[in-house]
């Protein structure tokens, strides 16, 4: 399968770097065709920008090289893996601005005559998010873990109709041991090999 | 009353700039004392820097640009949302504002080596959301209406411990009327004239 990894944090040292290129690493050596994009490395800009607004429904809502490029590889995919530490319940500024941004119509969705949305992503058969939490488990459900929705029902439903989806959390992710870490990986592993 | 407005919208003839306008508007027309952000117009960098990442559990390292939206958040008792939903949340502009503003001594607190933390924004007391969806709210409610969540849980956990949440929300917009919009404006006007202060209407009994 193409697979495209998506992943968003600051740091190149983090958990979540680890966790991205474990998921690479696997993902490969089942013989996938991955695609990493490191928003952060490729310095994607957060914000959709007044332009970019204006020209949202034109034929070439794509004004940036950058997101321009990040499009060509959605529009192969079949599947997308998604990187994430949550703030705020919901992904970072970055990975928000991603989907603004990069799942434009002609991409993540195309308007009909009548102006309703239809799907634009059918040739994507999985969507995993694999996200790290400071907050225990039970508070991530209670503050409704609005990144996880986000991508795996808003986005998902852009998809096609046996998309399969995953998530992978990692939960009270500053009190973890690193065996707890490296078992943790393990999974993300375990999960690659089997996607 | 203390209201702070934080605005998002990339165009300043958009229906959203229009629903900011008559919202702050009627807060003031109400005797209130309002502060608005644009966060387009002050060109906010919503993405939180590398520096900022590996400072963010070190209390009181607060960045220069947000030291205003800071002042403005410990000021208010009332907090007013007002952007379009794009994606079922906000737009990446707001999220980065959250996740830059809403930091450790400002915002919240948490014990070493802990994992649940302490509210430092019990001065809010009321949270408002205004927002439109290109989409229905049918769709809305199977997606997780996510935007409205992050608000009305994860932000409202800084607040005041018994703080109110106003949601109002136009569904539909893209194919909606300009009748349609013309009645969403005149509800945002009412019910931002409606509000009172928590503070005050605990003290005289009455409820707002």
């Amino acid at each position: 399968m193409r697979v495209v990894v998506v992943v968003a944090h600051p740091d190149t040292n983090s958990f979540n770097q680890a966790i991205a290129s474990t998921a690479t690493t696997a993902l490969t050596e089942s013989g996938h065709q991955v695609t990493v994009l490191d928003l952060y490395a490729d310095d994607f800009r957060t914000a959709m920008s007044p332009d970019e607004w204006l020209a949202y429904h034109s034929d070439r809502p794509l004004l940036d090289p950058t997101a321009e490029r990040h499009a060509e590889i959605v529009k192969r995919a079949e599947a997308l893996v998604f990187v994430y530490p949550t703030w705020w319940s919901t992904m970072p500024a970055i990975l928000k601005g991603w989907l603004e941004r990069v799942m434009v119509p002609g991409v993540g969705f195309v308007f009909d005559d009548h102006h309703h949305v239809r799907r634009g992503l059918t040739h994507v058969r999985r969507v995993v998010g694999i996200s790290t939490y400071g907050a225990r488990w039970m508070y991530v459900k209670a503050v409704h873990d609005n990144g996880r929705r986000t991508l795996l029902r808003a986005l998902r439903l852009n998809t096609a109709t046996f998309t399969r989806r995953s998530w992978l959390g990692l939960y009270e992710m500053n009190t973890r041991t690193v065996e707890q870490r490296v078992a943790f990986l393990r999974r993300v592993d375990r999960k690659m090999r089997s996607l | 009353m203390n209201a702070y407005v934080v605005y998002c919208h990339p165009d300043p003839e958009s229906f959203t700039a229009a629903v900011r306008e008559r919202a702050v508007d009627a807060l003031q027309t109400a005797g209130h004392q309002v502060r608005t952000s644009d966060l387009y117009a002050d060109g906010f960098e919503p993405a939180m820097s590398l520096q900022e990442r590996i400072d963010h559990l070190a209390p009181n390292t607060i960045q220069p640009d947000i030291a205003v939206y800071r002042s403005n958040l410990q000021w208010c008792d009332t907090l007013v949302f007002i952007y379009p939903t794009w994606w079922s949340g906000q737009p990446a502009m707001l999220t980065g504002w959250l996740d830059r503003v809403l930091v450790s001594g400002a915002a919240w607190d948490v014990a070493r080596g802990g994992t649940s933390i302490t509210a430092q924004l019990s001065n809010i007391r009321r949270l408002v959301a205004i927002t439109s969806h290109g989409s229905s709210k049918i769709l809305n409610v199977v997606e997780g209406e996510n935007g409205r969540r992050v608000i009305g849980r994860a932000v409202r956990v800084l607040c005041h411990r018994f703080a109110s949440t106003t949601w109002l929300a136009l569904y539909n917009i893209d194919r909606s009327t300009a009748d349609e919009r013309t009645a969403f404006l005149d509800r945002v006007e009412r019910r931002m004239q409606r509000l009172r202060s928590r503070a005050t209407a605990t003290a005289d009994g009455r409820t707002s």
